[in-house]
């Protein structure tokens, strides 16, 4: 009974003994990842800590470990707990994000998105790397160039239900009905975000069609998993492997002749312009629905349509400039 | 240790130190980390894990009687998209279509009724099939991809506002311990689940209805997952097939830690309750953990990681605690006669 008597009196003073929130009377922004393991939201994570060291801004970074849409409610929900002023957020499902941040708009924190959009209303402003549009075309217009525009060609996704994903691919499909009827859509397989899964999907994808000429990942894991299989079914040039990817994951197998193309914007640049919006919408410099134009430190002026802050186009990076980025 | 008044007379050893562990945890992360006893945040706590609470809940009569279910988790998913078909194709209103989604877990609670108790195959293996077969199903009902969501504001607030300063669910997962406490201490029934899980055989000879309440147990868990589904449903405002996935494990763990015996026979529902909280509190203390530097690596950027590993090292401490006084409180009686 001691013993027991003992451990209630540590709660109840664990429960009086309740700290106070620490005030460094700088502004907190949460910045949200799809997913730690990802090496591109950790290049994102580069990029708004140079933002939060240039506004002189307490950042607090957080992230499910793999992709996964119920902890970054969860994660979103601790912050509003946590009262931080503006979230910066990138999403892996539209509509189930979109409730938690609604409450956190409500509490009167500033939402921004980036990468991957949450419903309009739940947000104030999306950083948009580019538009879904122009990464579809972009994609398809390499695979086309490279395999002379004919002959059967594959997905690979992130996941299924990846909204802005989505996006990409209802593109890369219209894009290739109207101007490259020769190639023929044969499949989409998912990844979940994983280079191994990627891999093995490939796999099955090359053994399941053999007249397979490319595999277009519109993930970043994707691109260098689709590698390694071509590489490993003795297929290297005779698959032409395109996508959306990091420099420095692709490095080898674009030297090697593996991958032709890979297309990215920076995601570094893209972290930082997230953080910028954020912290201009709690300084009242950008207002929700009004802006023009956003002037984000050093990337200077960059274009608003709509809600939406334009990054800017997608570079491709291929053997000859592959070495010029360090991402 | 002298057996005396209220709360000695409901704790076991194993429920004491779980005390110790929970208030180990409370004053650690209080200490540790930010904004953690507020009460925002402790309703957050409870918020997020109700759904595993309320698996917990209902897995503890299914272990009592010696057999498992790990079909829970997959079985959520499965209700989530029946319940999410039902109102966004079918235009049924959320309340009916609730209760069609606990109905259909009971009816997936009842496969795995048939398989254990009619056809007397292995809990293990039953469950595991089904396991992939309701998951399987909820995926191939929305090839994956489709998920439901737009659900009305009031149904929304099921899972996201406060009922007299406590989230709306967890007076649910309140009411439904409360009904499983009963059920488990105080009925001829609950009884019964423990005599099963002592000895299949014994109880079938002492007469007791062994097949009807057995099939029970695996039916209340199926119709429980179903409440779970719908409960984050409404948390999440969206329903897709991936819903509880990994529940099930997390389920079993809490109410192991709550010192009911794997092997059935032996166990308490406040043993569960008190598991279900120590693991609620160490997976959303770890994500407050505030900055601090360790060989020069910041703590939080690695607390959400810790989360798997600490709760097997929980685990297994509070099980070998338990044991270890166990034994020396044998040796002591030993010694004295």
């Amino acid at each position: 009974m001691k013993r027991f008597t003992l451990s209630i009196a540590l709660v109840l003073f664990a429960l009086v003994s309740c700290k106070k929130t620490e005030e460094s009377g700088k502004l907190t922004v949460g910045f949200l990842l799809k997913s730690k393991g990802n090496q591109y939201f950790v290049t994102c994570e580069k990029g708004a800590q140079a933002a939060a060291k240039e506004l002189d801004i307490d950042l607090r970074v957080d992230g499910p470990i793999q992709a996964d849409p119920a902890k970054q409610n969860e994660i979103v929900e601790n912050w509003i707990t946590d009262g931080v002023d503006v979230m910066v957020v990138a999403c892996e499902n539209k509509d189930s994000i979109s409730t938690a941040l609604r409450k956190a708009k409500q509490a009167g924190i500033k939402v921004v998105t980036y990468d991957a959009d949450a419903q309009p209303d739940a947000r104030m402003y999306f950083a948009n790397q580019a538009t879904a549009q122009g990464i579809g075309e972009k994609l398809i217009d390499s695979a086309a160039e490279l395999t002379g525009a004919e002959g059967e060609f594959a997905i690979i996704t992130g996941t299924l239900t990846s909204a802005n994903l989505n996006e990409w691919i209802d593109a890369i499909k219209a894009r290739q009905l109207e101007k490259y009827p020769n190639m023929k859509f044969v499949g989409i397989r998912p990844c979940d975000d994983q280079k191994d899964k990627a891999q093995q999907e490939a796999t099955n994808l090359l053994s399941a069609n053999p007249d397979l000429k490319a595999i277009v990942a519109v993930c970043s894991p994707g691109v260098p998993g689709a590698a390694e299989a071509v590489k490993q079914a003795g297929k290297k040039g005779a698959v032409k492997v395109v996508g959306l990817g990091l420099p420095s994951e692709n490095r080898a197998y674009v030297k090697e002749g593996v991958t032709q193309a890979v297309i990215l914007w920076s995601p570094e640049d893209l972290g930082y312009l997230a953080v910028h919006a954020g912290v201009a919408l709690a300084k009242d410099e950008l207002v929700e629905k009004d802006a023009k134009t956003f002037t984000a430190g050093k990337l200077g002026e960059l274009q608003v349509v709509g809600d939406s802050i334009i990054l800017g186009k997608p570079i491709a990076f291929d053997k000859d400039n592959i070495d010029d980025y360090d991402f | 240790m002298k057996k005396s008044g209220f709360f000695n007379h409901l704790l076991e050893k194993n429920e004491i130190i779980l005390f110790w562990v929970i208030a180990m945890e409370l004053v650690l992360f209080q200490f540790l980390g930010r904004n953690f006893l507020t009460s925002g945040n402790v309703s957050n706590i409870f918020r997020h894990s109700a759904e595993i609470g309320l698996l917990a809940l209902v897995m503890t009569p299914v272990i009592l009687t010696g057999g498992i279910d790990l079909s829970v988790g997959s079985l959520m998913g499965l209700c989530a998209v029946v319940f999410g078909i039902l109102v966004k194709v079918f235009g049924i209103d959320p309340l009916s279509a609730a209760m069609l989604t606990i109905l259909t877990g009971a009816m997936g609670g009842g496969v795995n009724a048939a398989l254990v108790a009619g056809l007397k195959m292995p809990p293990l293996i039953v469950t595991l099939g089904t396991f992939s077969l309701f998951r399987g199903l909820a995926e191939a009902l929305t090839r994956g991809s489709e998920s439901y969501s737009g659900f009305s504001e009031g149904f929304l607030a099921l899972g996201n506002s406060d009922l007299a300063g406590i989230p709306a669910q967890v007076w649910i997962v309140v009411v439904v311990g409360m009904m499983i406490w009963l059920i488990v201490h105080r009925t001829t029934y609950g009884r019964s689940l423990r005599a099963i899980g002592y000895g299949e055989e014994g109880a079938l000879y002492a007469g007791l209805p062994v097949r009807r309440n057995l099939s029970i147990a695996y039916i209340m868990a199926g119709a429980v997952a179903g409440l779970a589904a719908v409960i984050l449903v409404s948390r999440l405002g969206e329903a897709r097939a991936n819903a509880g996935m990994g529940y099930e494990l997390l389920a079993i763990t809490a109410v192991v830690l709550g010192g009911v015996s794997i092997f059935g026979g032996s166990g308490h529902v406040t043993g569960t309750v008190l598991g279900w909280i120590a693991l609620a509190i160490l997976n959303n203390g770890l994500t407050r953990i505030s900055d601090y530097e360790i060989f020069g690596e910041k703590i939080s950027s690695v607390a959400r990681e810790l989360s798997g590993l600490l709760t097997g090292l929980l685990l297994i401490a509070a099980l070998a605690l338990t044991i270890c006084m166990k034994t020396l409180a044998a040796r002591r009686v030993a010694k004295q006669t």
